[in-house]
């Protein structure tokens, strides 16, 4: 049974570093090795490798470097697809083009990554991450509560708080069978808004298990990316999970595409 | 065996499920977020046990429970709520060593029907395991209508395709005894009985406690039955022993239980069933309500009530609120006088609690709890943290006092209608009596020569601390009045009863007097030149909202705004002034209420299950068949839609009673005159005909109302 693996693409920039941190606390969580993949037009010298992925000899830390040729994110999809790697940990951008959040590679991989990706807003180079925080909204469907399985499986591992996140506009509830959204009526809130919340928490256990985990749930109300911001702001998150349907084009992924230009944190995507 | 059974062969059930999609309620297949909602929706209740519909052998989100009327846990804080006993229904099998379950295997038929027609819960299932074995099972189970102590639970099993060892867990066995709360015994007795398709018993009830197993032959039909009689020491002195003599008689008579509790729902619907041709979706709806309604109450008990959520889940602790007031009791006042009875009676039982209240608050006579249990103590929980992690401090308990007109007014309709003398000489008067009192007390004499009534919580619950509630002084100024007339009818036709209460209640010969003082001279909010109550001081002063631009909103107001927004704003959480329009509605004048509901009807977010059906009541009154049939079918949606969300703790059962008015009331346009009952109807468009039963003054009255408007009527003694 081969060793399971996260793949952290660099690309030799200041800003692509940042992914580092984050991949080696949830390669500890997971147990999995990390596996530093460089992607450029030629294949450097071995003894220029690290100077151009821009790392000193014990950040690697034990991990291992692929060294690839072509064009990034095919490269990147491919070296996951061998490996069967549990997760991309990858930064948002690193281009000088900084109103394109995500950038054309992350977007790429993103789209068609064979596994979650997490990705990392640059600029916190290599300063320690932590896992105490995870934010995860939740539309109330089923098929989102079904998404978020490893994202609670790794908060539990990481012994992290999950904030499950609903937030609530003007608009059609999802058409899904099962899902639960705000309520419609609220006839007497004190009994009411407990029994949501409970009903909420175990609709969400009885697909995705949340073992021992600390859950709570915050409903807020307003554009979902732009609550979904602010909270991960006000609550010191440190890591956004997203359930992404998989369509990007317009009029899709609004809100995660809001989400990752502006969260401050990383962020998870997990196909629902 | 007695002659019912000996007519049947040994495994058939002695009733079918209704066919009739009119009459049923039926889930197909298998969501497992939805558990809880069917859970609720298909609760089977008899008013003193009711169970939730879960699947007998659990699943991942299943919440069985079985509550009693009146059996609540104080152990867990100073709020009490009705307490679960225990699990009865948990029935599962094993097939040669694989679990029936729905989430293992392949399950080739499944289908829930909540028979309404006769109280049943059915289920249907073909179910094949990763062996390949193929079961077929039809499932009952009833809490009888006709002997409220007895559940029963009966399954047949039939092997398709294979023969093998079946073991059947049914967790609950012999005799359980619970001690719930600090003072309340529950005990449980269970008997079982198996037998096959040849007649051949598989097991005496005595023999098969434990975990029974069969061996099963191919083309057989095996039936299980589980007969559970239920006491407290609520009802007797000795739970334990009344509950194993009753389960051993009834576990004789198996088919005999069931006969006799589908007659027993048989003659509920004779004298409530609500008939409408051309309108399946209302049709139903309305059954649904009657259903819930009915399995509600309990006639024999007038020591319990209807909480917010019945019998059916969890949710609001089993508490009384003016629900059962205003929006149940008008269907059991005309339908069911003797439950209607029980309703009013609970409240004199817990007049004790609302004089404690009231005094505790510094006023003299009854205020009752704006959430009430088994004493009658206030038990609003102080305090809520809401989902946005707010701390929010629940001031209904200390503020919503309109509750004790509430009551005074159910009393009143309970008495007019069925002029039960005993009642309002024993009981009924006493309220409407305490119940002025305390308004007398409650309104001050200010400095513009009228009375007042300040620091209230009007049905409008989102805006709180408001003076001058146009609904809680409406109806404040009629609890005074009606407390004075009762003074004088009670004097002039009991005297003698007269003089002993006025004794007791030291009630001096000129303090009804004043009560009418303070009726005359109580602040209204009303407006001569435009007709309008104010709902409060300052109303008109409020942001106006256009509620249009949330129209396709999923979630309240409140929510959607803030509650500070909310506060500065006309929005309104549920009918108040156009509740006021409803209840006293021959004291105003046609144009009053017609400006009143087009004024606040727009402004009104309907953030209360509550409020539809009481719009669509009003707006059918009016004469606006549109709008009215809009709010009918939002209100008629609040359980049997699957997208609000909340009935996962039970069913609304005031919204239902609410569904129930706006037909009689609105769509009907049933009153009642000097001169006996009458009906204008406005019958929704697609509606052909409504038929409908009710009693008044001690006579059942049948009447079908076609879209002409014309109405045949008989009347009889008997529904």
């Amino acid at each position: 049974m081969s060793e399971a693996s996260i793949l952290v693409p660099l690309d030799g920039s200041e800003q692509a570093l940042a992914a580092l941190p984050v991949a080696k606390v949830l390669g500890e969580t997971e147990r999995a090795a990390l596996r530093i993949v460089h992607v450029g037009e030629r294949k450097p010298p071995d003894a220029e490798l690290l100077e151009r992925l821009r790392l000193a000899a014990p950040a690697l830390d034990g991990s291992m470097v692929e060294v690839r040729t072509g064009k990034p994110a095919a490269e990147i999809l491919l070296a996951a697809g061998e490996v069967k790697a549990r997760l991309i940990v990858m930064c948002t951008h690193t281009a000088a083009k900084p109103g394109k959040v995500p950038g054309n590679t992350a977007t790429n991989v993103l789209r068609h990554a064979p596994c979650p990706v997490v990705l990392v807003p640059p600029g916190h180079g290599l300063s320690a991450w932590h896992l105490h925080h995870v934010l995860v909204p939740h539309d109330g469907t089923p098929t989102t509560s079904a998404a978020l399985r490893p994202a609670a499986e790794l908060a539990e591992r990481a012994s992290a708080e999950l904030l499950v996140a609903h937030v609530t506009d003007i608009g059609a509830a999802p058409a899904e069978a099962g899902s639960l959204t705000t309520p419609r009526y609220v006839d007497q809130p004190q009994h009411e808004w407990p029994a949501w919340t409970s009903e909420f928490v175990k609709r969400l256990a009885c697909i995705c298990p949340l073992g021992h985990l600390h859950v709570r749930l915050v409903l807020a109300r307003g554009s979902p990316a732009a609550e979904i911001v602010r909270l991960a702001k006000k609550q010191s998150t440190d890591l956004v999970v997203l359930a992404w349907r998989g369509k990007w084009e317009v009029p899709h992924a609004a809100t995660l595409k809001a989400i990752l230009g502006e969260a401050g944190c990383p962020i998870m995507v997990l196909r629902a | 065996m007695n002659a019912r059974q000996a007519a049947l062969h040994p495994t058939d059930l002695p009733v079918a499920p209704t066919l009739d999609p009119a009459w049923v309620l039926v889930e197909e297949g298998f969501t497992l977020t939805r558990e809880h909602e069917l859970e609720s929706l298909f609760a089977i209740g008899n008013g003193y046990a009711g169970s939730r519909g879960s699947l007998a052998e659990g699943s991942a989100l299943s919440s069985p429970a079985t509550f009693l009327a009146g059996v609540f846990d104080s152990e867990a804080g100073p709020v009490s709520g009705l307490a679960p006993t225990a699990d009865w229904t948990r029935l599962s099998a094993t097939i040669d060593g694989q679990p029936l379950r729905l989430d293992n295997g392949h399950n080739l038929e499944h289908r829930r029907v909540l028979d309404m027609q006769q109280g049943i819960l059915w289920r249907e299932w073909r179910h094949q395991n990763a062996a390949g074995r193929i079961t077929r099972l039809q499932m009952l189970r009833l809490v009888s209508l006709a002997d409220r102590h007895l559940l029963l639970q009966c399954a047949t099993i039939s092997p398709e395709n294979y023969s093998g060892r079946v073991s059947i867990d049914a967790a609950l066995t012999g005799t359980v005894t619970e001690l719930r709360g600090s003072s309340t015994t529950v005990a449980m007795a269970v008997a079982r009985q198996v037998v096959d398709s040849a007649g051949r018993w598989m097991g005496s009830p005595q023999q098969v406690v434990g975990q029974p197993s069969l061996e099963v032959r191919l083309g057989e039909t095996y039936r299980l039955d589980r007969m559970v009689a239920v006491y407290t020491s609520r009802d007797t002195g000795e739970p334990r022993e009344m509950a194993s003599r009753q389960v051993e008689r009834a576990i004789e008579d198996v088919n005999g239980v069931i006969a006799d509790h589908r007659d027993a729902w048989l003659a509920r619907w004779k004298a409530s069933d609500l008939r409408i041709e051309g309108d399946p979706a209302a049709q139903r709806a309305l059954r649904f309500a009657i259903y819930h309604l009915s399995s509600a109450a309990n006639p024999e008990d007038e020591r319990v009530s209807i909480g917010a959520r019945g019998l059916s889940g969890t949710a609001y602790k089993g508490h009384v609120f003016w629900d059962t007031d205003i929006f149940m009791l008008p269907f059991f006042i005309l339908t069911h006088p003797e439950a209607a009875r029980a309703l009013v009676m609970y409240r004199y039982h817990t007049l004790s609690g609302a004089r404690a209240k009231a005094a505790r608050l510094g006023y003299r006579g009854a205020l009752y709890a704006w959430e009430s249990a088994d004493t009658g103590e206030e038990m609003t929980p102080p305090f809520v943290v809401s989902p946005d992690g707010e701390i929010v401090r629940i001031l209904t308990g200390e503020q919503e006092h309109h509750i004790s007109a509430d009551v005074a007014f159910g009393v009143w309709k309970y008495w007019e209608a069925t002029g039960d003398e005993r009642f309002l000489v024993d009981a009924g008067a006493e309220i409407l009596i305490e119940t002025a009192r305390f308004w007398a007390s409650r309104a001050e004499r200010e400095d513009d020569g009228c009375y007042h009534i300040r620091g209230v919580i009007g049905p409008d619950e989102y805006h709180e601390t408001v003076d001058d509630n146009a609904y809680t002084n409406g109806l404040a100024q009629w609890n005074l009045e009606v407390g004075e007339e009762v003074t004088r009818l009670v004097a002039e036709r009991w005297p003698e009863q007269w003089r002993a209460l006025s004794r007791r209640l030291g009630l001096e010969a000129e303090e009804p007097h004043r009560w009418l003082q303070v009726a005359r001279e109580l602040y209204t909010g009303f407006d001569e030149q435009t007709g309008l109550f104010e709902q409060f001081r300052g109303y008109f002063g409020l942001e106006d909202i256009d509620l249009a631009a949330f129209a396709a909103r999923t979630a309240p107001m409140d929510v959607l705004l803030g509650r500070e927004r909310i506060k500065r704003s006309k929005i309104i959480k549920q009918a108040d002034v156009v509740m006021l329009v409803h209840l006293l509605w021959e004291r105003l004048l046609p144009e009053v209420r017609k400006a009143n509901f087009e004024y606040y009807e727009p402004r009104c977010g309907h953030g209360s299950s509550l409020s539809p059906a009481i719009h669509a009541l009003v707006a059918a009154r009016l004469g606006d068949a549109a709008l009215a049939e809009r709010h009918f079918r939002q209100a008629s949606e609040i359980d049997l839609s699957d997208n609000m969300g909340n009935a996962a703790g039970g069913v609304h059962v005031g919204a239902l009673g609410g569904l129930w008015q706006a037909v009689v009331f609105g769509f009907a346009g049933l009153r009642f005159t000097d001169e006996g009952p009458e009906h204008r109807p406005k019958l929704p468009p697609s509606w052909r005909s409504l038929s409908m039963r009710f009693q008044w003054r001690g006579r059942w009255h049948e009447v079908v109302l076609p879209e002409s408007g014309a109405e045949r009527r008989t009347t009889g003694d008997d529904p």
